[in-house]
């Protein structure tokens, strides 16, 4: 059975292009226009995945309610919001609502895609047992590839996807410094200098809130960053 | 022309009030000095009018009984045909036409108390030897006679001897005159020693014989002089009639036969002239005219004075010298040569108004109306002098205060645009005229140039904003047509499309860099960092990320402490590499230099190059601005010293840009206080 994906998104023309493109992908694809239509589906069928806009039609924060909703009728359910949106303040929003990532609408196709077929990853990961195949161990790091998954001190940090692709980059190899380009490669998005730092800046901050003495993500200034154990 | 020395200049001109006051006055004094004129011309003839036909007392002719007061009601001809006028002797030349004495002389024998008319002197002389002066003067009633007799040798009368015996006879004066009813009369008067004389008259006794008596009415008095003899004499004038005559017996011994010559004919001493005198109640009739400083005089038709009443010098003492400021003004109102008096003629007609009988003449002194002049002058040059320094001094003081608000709103004009964009607060804006008004304006265009400023701003980022939406059509589009069958030709079509639609995607980042600086900057953190490290990481990656520049650096080895965010100094420092890096060609050396300054961290980054423009002075750090090569084919909107301004701004500091010496290149300072 196709995994279904909800594109919500008042702007037609994207809407089916995203649609097109996941279905090249084999994903099933219903798209919606506005919340309530959106709500409506769901609530009837739960998607395996959606993609949200936040400016829904008339309703400029539609999205973030969508989230809201969602959530609350699945905790599991992944939440890409995608937008045309790309202030620091709705990242933030969007990413405490729940939702996995927020991708601005920069992203490229495959990029999206790639990011669909990971986060299906991880549902799969987080349903099976446990294996420790994919586990790096960095002191008291410790990334679940399969899963996404951060912990620290065997604490879970809720990273979003960005932010869990950018740790693992920068802790596989430890010490060396990783340029913006290489972490946005690694991200699979596209991201200019000050959104880089700011998802720096999230990643030592939820890290700092489970440790507050956390200082392994260092700034090289010029250059980029480096993991430091 | 300043608005001070204008308003100043506009105050003075009203100095021509007290200027026009002046020519009021003088206009005012000609006026009323017409009118005094006039109604002095109309006493001078109303009294005149009352004096008609009154010869009684102009000439002390005898009244007609039928017409004892001034008939001037009946004007008519034929009334006064009636009674025809009284033939008037013409004047003899042994008339006396005695002064109008303004005091009584003493009768002492010297005339030092007469007043020194020589044209009033009267002579008579027989021959060359003997010759007298007479003066004669009315005094209130009294005539006073003086005579100078010229006579080689005065004899006097033997004292004590009979008064008619010949022998006896020294010089002697006789005085004829006729009394009020026509009869004559003769006194004598004979001097046995210097000093007062006794005035005798003959009479017929009861049997034939002659007796001098003494005639106690007329007084005298004798006193040599260096070729003569004077006498002095008065007489009432009530015991005049019109007739009156002297005439002096001239003896060159006692008893010899006299040389006897005068106005009496020597033969029966018969009164020869007239006395030409006005009654004595002419002058207390002109004296119920009289008021301070006015004089009232009638004379005959020639011209002699009859009477006069004097009280000219009476208003001189009336009240205090005019005040000092008072003199002043009048300096400059008064003309000179200006008469000080005005007189009024009225000639006195005869009972039938056909015949001048004389003359009135009423002067007044100019001494009144000129004190009430005065008095107007002062008080209305006072007032006006003092509104004129009063309206100078409202004015300088407007004008001062004006020209303060203007320089305040030209300060505040010209300090209007900072770096925070304009400001919209005017002095003068709460003000309710014109100033205010202006300043308002000000404020309203100001205000509408922020907007415009603010939209220009931000029309980038809203741009970069709308623009997305259809760029994500069209590149998902592309990448969907990717993923389609598709022949070799189209692919080419294809990659260029992708390749286009990437650049658009790479202006709409630059052109949303501003907002999103400005968006970091607003969540940025503060934390302290070394300033010095910082540079020194960056600059390292520079040179490896612009092989083509050499990069001199020149920091402190002492750590620079520095509050901040030290990811938007490092992006600052990208904008001041990325531009130094624009403006040279490859091979040039980039120079950045940190160093300390009290109280502050400098950084500059020089690099060699065309000099800044001088019209971009001051405006390079503006938003969307910028100067160019041509020929550049990444997408520029002048916000990289844009972005740079406003990171050094949200560290307190400012950036400054400058030609190099010798226009050698530029260098942008950037000044971050500690």
């Amino acid at each position: 059975m196709k995994r279904l994906i909800a594109i919500v998104e008042d702007e037609a023309a994207i809407r089916d292009n995203y649609a097109a493109a996941f279905t090249r992908e084999g994903y099933a694809v219903r798209c919606y226009a506005d919340r309530a239509q959106a709500m409506a589906a769901c609530a009837a069928r739960l998607p395996d995945l959606a993609v949200i806009d936040i400016s829904l039609a008339d309703e400029p924060e539609g999205g973030f309610e969508l989230c809201r909703q969602l959530r609350a009728l699945s905790a599991e359910l992944p939440i890409i919001f995608l937008t045309a949106r790309d202030s620091e303040l709705d990242a933030v929003s969007g990413l405490r609502l729940g939702a996995d990532d927020f991708l601005t609408k920069d992203l490229s196709l495959a990029h999206l895609t790639a990011r669909v077929h990971a986060l299906f990853r991880r549902v799969d990961a987080l349903r099976r047992p446990e294996t420790a195949s994919e586990i790096l161990q960095r002191g008291p790091l410790t990334l679940d590839a399969e899963r996404m998954q951060a912990q620290w001190d065997g604490q879970v940090v809720l990273l979003s996807l960005t932010e869990f692709w950018i740790v693992h980059a920068l802790a596989r190899h430890p010490g060396h410094v990783r340029n913006r380009q290489q972490l946005m490669d690694a991200a699979n998005v596209v991201l200019d200098d000050n959104t880089i730092t700011s998802h720096v800046k999230r990643i030592r901050r939820k890290f700092q809130s489970i440790d507050p003495k956390f200082d392994c993500v260092q700034t090289v200034y010029g250059m980029g960053y480096r993991w430091v154990e | 022309m300043s608005l001070r020395l204008k308003l100043l200049a506009l105050g003075l001109a009203t100095l021509v009030l007290p200027w026009a006051g002046c020519r009021y006055a003088r206009e005012m004094e000609a006026a009323l000095r017409e009118g005094e004129q006039t109604s002095l011309q109309a006493v001078a003839q109303t009294i005149a009018a009352s004096l008609q036909g009154r010869t009684d007392l102009l000439y002390r002719e005898p009244q007609l009984p039928s017409d004892s007061a001034p008939d001037t009601a009946s004007p008519e001809p034929a009334t006064t045909a009636a009674t025809p006028p009284r033939d008037r002797p013409a004047p003899g030349p042994y008339d006396l036409r005695p002064l109008a004495l303004t005091a009584a002389p003493l009768i002492d024998g010297y005339s030092d108390d007469w007043p020194h008319e020589p044209a009033s002197w009267k002579h008579f002389s027989r021959d060359p030897h003997h010759d007298f002066g007479i003066l004669s003067g009315v005094y209130e009633r009294m005539l006073y006679v003086l005579l100078e007799v010229h006579d080689e040798h005065p004899v006097f009368d033997a004292p004590g001897s009979n008064w008619l015996e010949p022998a006896t006879f020294g010089d002697r004066v006789w005085i004829g005159y006729e009394d009020r009813q026509g009869e004559e009369h003769q006194v004598f008067l004979a001097a046995s020693g210097p000093g007062a004389l006794t005035a005798r008259r003959i009479e017929s006794g009861e049997y034939g014989e002659q007796r001098a008596l003494i005639e106690p009415r007329v007084r005298g008095a004798w006193q040599p002089t260096k070729d003569g003899y004077r006498v002095e004499i008065r007489l009432p004038l009530s015991m005049l009639g019109e007739r009156f005559g002297v005439l002096v017996d001239d003896r060159d011994k006692r008893g010899a036969a006299p040389v006897s010559y005068g106005s009496l004919r020597s033969e029966d001493l018969h009164t020869l002239g007239r006395l030409v005198v006005a009654a004595p109640e002419l002058g207390s009739y002109l004296a119920q005219f009289m008021q301070p400083g006015m004089k009232i005089a009638v004379a005959a038709a020639d011209g002699h004075v009859l009477a006069h009443a004097d009280a000219l010098t009476q208003a001189r003492s009336l009240g205090a010298a005019p005040p000092l400021l008072a003199r002043l003004y009048r300096r400059f109102v008064d003309r000179p040569g200006a008469p000080r008096y005005i007189e009024a003629r009225a000639p006195i007609y005869d009972r039938d108004h056909g015949e001048v009988i004389g003359g009135l003449e009423v002067t007044q002194t100019a001494d009144l109306w000129l004190r009430l002049r005065d008095r107007a002058l002062t008080h209305m040059l006072n007032f006006t002098l003092g509104t004129s320094i009063a309206a100078v001094t409202l004015m300088f003081a407007f004008a001062a205060w004006l020209a303060l608000r203007l320089a305040r709103l030209r300060r505040a004009s010209e300090s209007a645009l900072t770096r925070a964009g304009l400001v919209t607060a005017f002095p003068e804006m709460t003000a309710r005229d014109e100033l205010g008004d202006v300043a308002r304006s000000f404020s309203t265009l100001l205000a509408r140039l922020n907007a415009y400023t603010d939209y220009l701003r931000t029309l980038a980022g809203k741009l970069a904003h709308e623009i997305r939406t259809p760029l994500t059509i069209v590149r998902s589009s592309l990448e969907n047509l990717e993923a389609e069958p598709a022949g070799d030709a189209a692919r080419t079509y294809l990659e260029r499309a992708r390749q286009g639609s990437e650049r658009l995607n790479a202006i709409l980042l630059a052109m949303g860099a501003a907002s999103r600086v400005e968006e970091a900057i607003g969540s940025a953190e503060r934390v302290q960092f070394d300033l010095v490290v910082v540079l020194d990481s960056a600059i390292a990656a520079y040179r490896s990320a612009f092989p083509a520049r050499a990069f001199v650096t020149e920091l402190p080895s002492d750590p620079i402490m520095l509050h901040g965010a030290p990811d938007l100094i490092v992006q600052m420092l990208d904008k001041l590499i990325d531009n130094a890096v624009d403006f040279s060609t490859p091979g040039a050396t980039i120079s950045v230099r940190l160093s300390l300054e009290p109280g502050a961290a400098v950084i500059e980054v020089e690099n060699p190059g065309p000099p800044l423009p001088a019209h971009l002075q001051g405006r390079l750090f503006e938003s969307l601005w910028q100067s160019r090569p041509d020929g550049d084919s990444r997408p520029h909107f002048g916000l990289g010293l844009y972005i740079v301004r406003l990171i050094a701004e949200f560290h307190g500091g400012e950036a400054t840009a400058a030609s190099l010496p010798g226009e050698a290149g530029v260098r942008i300072s950037v000044r971050l206080p500690r």
